[in-house]
């Protein structure tokens, strides 16, 4: 079977629900919405305001669920949507959005832009109109195992290096673990100092955890290219591994995308509530803190700001558990302006680091973090994703800007106090 | 409200100086100026102008004749639990007459309207509330002369009627079925001048002074079919209902005190007039914006469109015929309602037809044509 426009026309109108019916009957065109997104705001292409990239949801709800839609389309005086149209809107709807969600913020009739973009997603997918580079992505995901095709050997002899390299033991599959840690390709390939930090944390703090050799990826494509079928069975390994290894807290990744998909979306998807807690990193860490089980040494003394993941603040609230650990651990810690829920993404969150198509705009885009940090004149930016954390170093060295980007675990764990 | 009679020959002549001697500071002016603006649907460009047409505007003579009313409108611009700036504008007219507010009676109230309408004669505004009984001129007199004959009078040299109230607007309840007074409305009298109609069972009060400040800043405004102002009317209740999602999804509250009322779910079914109502009500609310009858678990009445009384049961859903079939109205009322909901039936059928046909989607499924 192949994906066709029957197919994605059946998906938009599977997934208008009512709430999408009363966005677009209350949208008043104010066009706030387009200040709100950071691919207006640094092209000045009015084709980027947001709503306007809901145009073909738009349509099949007018021409299917309105009144007067249905009595047009009857009379012959809208037409149909075709997969051209659908096409056109490949870039809107995937190359310029990371789902970062800044639009649903500013609404002033409160119409949740990045819920609409998500389902219109859904259409897109099942009509084949998704980009390559994230059909590739979600592949690779389902057949391999992660977006990145990082199989479990290659883990494996990362945790080798790790153990060796502190003398501390990655435990695998151990049922009955408090924390099931779950990881991103990218901290298993670009920064695996992340599973070096977990290790330090949790042996600090005298918890059990464990990873899980039959689901160690977090990160969602299903969720990034819109199918909702995909991005169950991806949270579905990581339920069933959770179930197995009977563990009481699945921790998400620093990956934005990861932390939605498991906190948010999971259950939905799954159909049933989890019979664990899931959290972030963030959270699990100031949980500690605040127990006293974070015991930490030392000050940055260099000007650092962090940098809001949108997954996090946004769709998940977590604001203050950065800002308390960051305080923890440097002297000198200042905020963006607009930091907190509502920050400006990195520019390459929701699947537009896996999608090629966009490699150019994501680098326009991250102009209004050159912005936000030439403001500052900081000597350290710290962030809590490993998605982010890719765009942000690579942006930094599009735009010729020396600055080291830091994961804030294992900022953490450099403080740690050591054991005697 | 009754010190401004007693002002009229003291006070400053505009509404600007008026409001800075009653302790109103410009920066409460210029708020003032600016929610007006943004209901009443102004550019944000004519905020400037808005504010120094309301501020150099001259006091306009305002005569307020009552007939056959409840004083419910009255009351509802008057209720206000603390002084307003909205309030102040209305105290910033030159109120020169009003039974039910003024402290003069008898012959020198009579008196204080004739000398006004003789002053300001073509210039000053006219406001009515209450219908006009056209059966026996008896039925409703003030210092012994028939409303009628009143109505007539005033509107000679009035520039403007202002028919607050659904009453004087469309008739209201004193011209429900079966009539007894034979009451009409103000436009179904007074055809030579600008008539706006300001409708409700009471009116919303900021809808009142809104409509005033627009006349002193601006002019008319632009009116629709019913002779409303479209700032305030121009959209349904139901299009600016917070219980709308359940409509569109079909959760409707089938009693009073069952499980749907109790989740806040759409009173469609329970007689809501809200989708043939035009009104402010959702977006401004009453009370000081407290809330209003939906927030409160009741349907909407209707109270601001011509016949709401006789449009069948309060608590009959719109799309059941209510019997009142010999007006074309009602029928266009009832065929609407019908199409409406055939149409969500449609729409509900559709959705699940999609869900139904639903294939599951696989990353083998991802890419067009035979390449999968």
């Amino acid at each position: 079977m192949s994906a066709s426009l029957e197919r994605g026309i059946n998906a938009f109108k599977e997934h208008l629900d009512a709430p999408i019916a009363a966005f677009f009957s209350s949208c008043v065109h104010c066009g706030l919405c387009a200040d709100a997104c950071l691919f207006y705001t640094e092209t000045g292409d009015l084709q980027y305001t947001p709503i306007h990239k809901l145009e073909p949801l738009r349509r099949i709800w007018e021409q299917e669920y309105t009144l007067l839609g249905i009595l047009k389309k009857a009379l012959g005086l809208s037409k149909p949507l075709t997969d051209k149209d659908l096409q056109d809107w490949q870039p809107l709807l995937y190359n310029s959005c990371t789902l970062c969600g800044r639009c649903s913020m500013v609404c002033p009739v409160g119409n949740d832009l990045v819920y609409m973009i998500r389902k219109a997603r859904e259409g897109m997918s099942a009509s084949g109109n998704a980009p390559a580079g994230m059909i590739g992505a979600a592949k690779r995901t389902v057949e391999i195992g992660s977006p990145m095709g990082v199989r479990l050997p290659a883990l494996q002899a990362q945790a080798k290096h790790v153990e060796k390299d502190t003398g501390l033991h990655i435990p695998f599959d151990q049922v009955g673990a408090e924390y099931l840690v779950m990881l991103s390709s990218m901290e298993i390939m670009n920064y695996p100092e992340y599973l070096q930090a977990v290790a330090k944390i949790f042996k600090q703090a005298g918890k059990s955890w464990t990873l899980s050799s039959e689901a160690f990826e977090a990160t969602n494509a299903g969720i990034q290219i819109g199918s909702s079928d995909i991005a169950r069975e991806i949270v579905l390994r990581i339920v069933t591994a959770a179930e197995k290894l009977k563990v009481k807290t699945v921790i998400s990744p620093e990956c934005g995308h990861a932390y939605t998909a498991i906190r948010w979306e999971g259950a939905n998807l799954v159909g049933r509530a989890f019979t664990f807690k899931v959290q972030h990193i963030l959270e699990v860490l100031d949980e500690l803190r605040e127990q006293g089980l974070l015991k930490t040494q030392g000050f940055e003394e260099e000007k650092l700001t962090f940098h809001d993941p949108c997954q996090l603040v946004r769709r998940g609230g977590v604001i203050q558990q950065p800002r308390n650990l960051m305080n923890l651990i440097a002297h000198n810690f200042v905020e963006m302006n607009d930091h907190g829920k509502m920050n400006w993404c990195c520019g390459a969150g929701g699947g537009v680091s896996a999608n090629e198509d966009a490699d150019e705009i994501k680098m326009k885009a991250f102009n209004r973090k050159k912005i936000q940090l030439d403001e500052l004149q900081v000597e350290g930016l710290v962030t809590a994703c490993a998605n982010c954390r890719i765009q942000l170093e690579a942006g930094l060295e599009e735009y010729e800007m020396e600055l080291p980007v830091y994961g804030l675990t294992e900022l953490l764990a450099d403080h740690l106090v050591e054991d005697k | 409200m009754t010190t401004r009679i007693k002002d009229l020959n003291t006070a400053p002549n505009n509404v600007g100086k008026y409001l800075s001697t009653q302790g109103i500071s410009r920066r409460g002016f210029l708020k003032f100026c600016t929610t007006m603006a943004s209901m009443m649907a102004v550019s944000p460009t004519l905020l400037p102008q808005l504010v120094e047409a309301l501020e150099n505007a001259p006091r306009p003579s305002v005569i307020w004749l009552s007939f056959q009313e409840c004083t419910g409108c009255t009351e509802s611009l008057t209720r206000a639990h603390s002084p307003t700036v909205e309030g102040l504008i209305f105290d910033a007219i030159s109120l020169d007459y009003h039974h039910t507010l003024q402290a003069a009676s008898g012959e020198a109230a009579e008196l204080a309207r004739e000398e006004a309408m003789k002053a300001h004669w073509g210039k000053y505004l006219l406001v009515v509330d209450g219908s006009i009984p056209l059966g026996n001129p008896g039925f409703s007199t003030i210092a012994g002369m028939s409303n009628l004959d009143m109505l007539l009078e005033a509107a000679k040299g009035a520039a403007a009627i202002i028919a607050a109230g659904t009453c004087a607007a469309y008739g209201g309840i004193p011209k429900a079925n079966p009539n007894p007074t034979g009451a009409v409305a103000v436009q179904d009298l007074i055809k030579d001048k600008p008539i706006i109609n300001v409708p409700g069972c009471p009116p919303i009060p900021v809808v009142i002074t809104g409509v005033l400040a627009h006349f002193l800043a601006f002019g008319l405004p632009e009116l629709d079919s019913l002779g409303r102002p479209k700032a305030f009317y121009g959209q349904s209740i139901h299009d600016r209902c917070y219980r709308r999602p359940f409509y569109e999804r079909g959760q409707f509250a089938e009693t009073f005190d069952d499980e749907g009322a109790k989740q806040g779910w759409c009173l469609f079914k329970l007689g809501c007039k809200g989708p043939s109502t035009y009104n402010a009500c959702a977006t401004t609310k009453w009370n000081q914006g407290t809330s209003f009858p939906i927030e409160s678990g009741h349907g909407c009445l209707g109270c601001s469109e011509p016949n709401f009384w006789d449009a069948g049961s309060f608590y009959k859903a719109l799309s059941v015929p209510t019997g009142d079939l010999g007006k074309i109205a009602g029928y266009a009322l009832a065929a609407g309602g019908i199409a409406g909901a055939a149409a969500g039936l449609l729409a509900q059928h559709k959705k699940g037809q999609a869900i139904k046909e639903h294939k599951i989607v696989t990353v083998n499924d991802l890419e067009k044509g035979n390449s999968a």
